[in-house]
């Protein structure tokens, strides 16, 4: 690390200060497709700042005034200006990418000056080469399975017959009710119970198929891919409450199989009778989720 | 122009998704992911990060419906936005801003009485 006094704790800018915003990294010193374009709202234009060893950064003078730590806290708890950076951030990369491979940096990765962003983008020189060439001539793609939801497969059983009084379905599942139903209801209270082991069993072998699927999509595209990620999916807020997300994935492909990944994907389609099986495939991203460096 | 990756059937894989038209869920959870960190001068917490992520989680269902309807403030320029757009979002920010605290005094009291009103 750099024997600087500079840390985040002593960053307080003087009215009208500058901080530099790093968007990403990459071998070419041209700007073509970054040529006039903006990044962060109320910041300059896009530069392009060399680094040591022929790599430059995608950078941006940005008010600092707007970017201390505390700045972005409130600011960036604002959905929209969240997804306006958000889009900003993701603009200028994608942008950057027409180009040649890019390291994509996270969002907000800032600099009290160009100066610190050289020192500190240098020390990590090696490993950003490094990462440019496992990223040279591949792209991610992105793959999501969707799964319609069953109506019992939603959630667990949950209405009490009348006979057992206070008793919840769950409870009766998974066995922990207190036995207060008398001779009467026995008959009636056995009956509740196969049904409710028969909807929790159903509930299961839904489970499970959809599983089997995720597995099944992701194995197909990781066998065409040099490395996968897997994310967790997105809930029932992003996808509505009639389709499971099951599979959120990502794979670095190389370019020439992109295609090939893309059609073997969609092929499974058809593959799982019995199921409302939708697969999504997008792309090319830019590898944002394969910039570790570490060699297949 | 393709159709928004919320959709699916109807994104052509070999198109490429410009950042407008891609999900806010998918570019977030790639901005924000902690695949090569260089340190800089001004840190956020990933605890903040979180946070962030679960509003605009809360916000993106309304953004894409904000998109169908033809509300396309992001694919200019911030700067240049529609002013109708962000009342509109506002108004939708204030309402998410209350499902949210509701949330987070649920997941305080776990025990608590059940949410008020279906927030799906």
């Amino acid at each position: 690390m750099s024997a600087t006094d500079r840390g985040p704790a002593a960053y307080a800018p003087a009215a009208g200060a500058a901080a530099t915003c790093v968007f990403a990294v990459r071998r070419s010193g041209d700007p073509g497709a970054l040529a006039g374009r903006t990044g962060h709202a109320g910041g300059g234009p896009l530069r392009l700042l060399p680094l040591a060893g022929s790599l430059w950064a995608v950078v941006q003078s940005v008010p600092a005034a707007e970017f201390t730590q505390e700045a972005l806290r409130q600011r960036l708890a604002d959905p929209l200006v969240l997804e306006n950076c958000a889009r900003s951030h993701h603009a200028v990369i994608t942008a950057a990418a027409e180009d040649g491979p890019v390291v994509p940096l996270p969002l907000a990765t800032l600099f009290t000056d160009e100066r610190r962003a050289v020192d500190v983008l240098d020390q990590q020189r090696s490993h950003l080469v490094g990462v440019l060439d496992r990223l040279t001539g591949r792209a991610e793609w992105a793959v999501k399975v969707h799964i319609g939801r069953p109506a019992e497969a939603r959630a667990p059983a949950r209405s009490a017959p009348r006979a057992v009084g206070d008793r919840t379905g769950a409870d009766a599942a998974t066995g922990t009710g207190a036995g207060t139903g008398a001779g009467a209801d026995a008959d009636a209270g056995a009956a509740y119970l196969t049904r409710v082991r028969g909807r929790e069993r159903d509930r299961r072998a839904w489970q499970d198929a959809t599983l089997h699927v995720a597995q099944q999509v992701h194995d197909t595209a990781a066998a065409l891919a040099v490395a996968a990620v897997r994310r967790t999916p997105h809930g029932p807020r992003i996808t509505g409450p009639e389709r499971h997300q099951v599979l959120n994935a990502a794979f670095l492909v190389d370019d020439a199989r992109a295609e090939e990944l893309a059609t073997a994907v969609r092929a499974l389609h058809g593959a799982f009778p019995g199921l409302d099986v939708h697969i999504d495939v997008s792309g090319p991203w830019v590898p944002y989720s394969f910039t570790e460096g570490r060699r297949p | 122009m393709t159709a928004p990756l919320d959709f699916p059937a109807e994104s052509d894989p070999s198109t490429y998704h410009s950042p407008s038209t891609a999900n806010l869920a998918d570019i977030l959870e790639r901005i924000l992911d902690k695949g090569i960190v260089i340190a800089g001068d001004i840190k956020i917490d990933l605890l903040d990060i979180e946070l962030l992520t679960i509003r605009l989680r809360l916000f993106i269902s309304s953004v894409e419906t904000a998109k169908k309807a033809g509300i396309d403030w992001w694919e200019t320029d911030p700067a240049l936005s529609s002013r109708a757009a962000e009342n509109a979002l506002a108004r939708e920010n204030k309402e998410l801003r209350a499902q949210l605290a509701e949330l987070e005094a649920h997941d305080e009291r776990p025990s608590g009485r059940a949410r008020s009103k279906d927030t799906a």
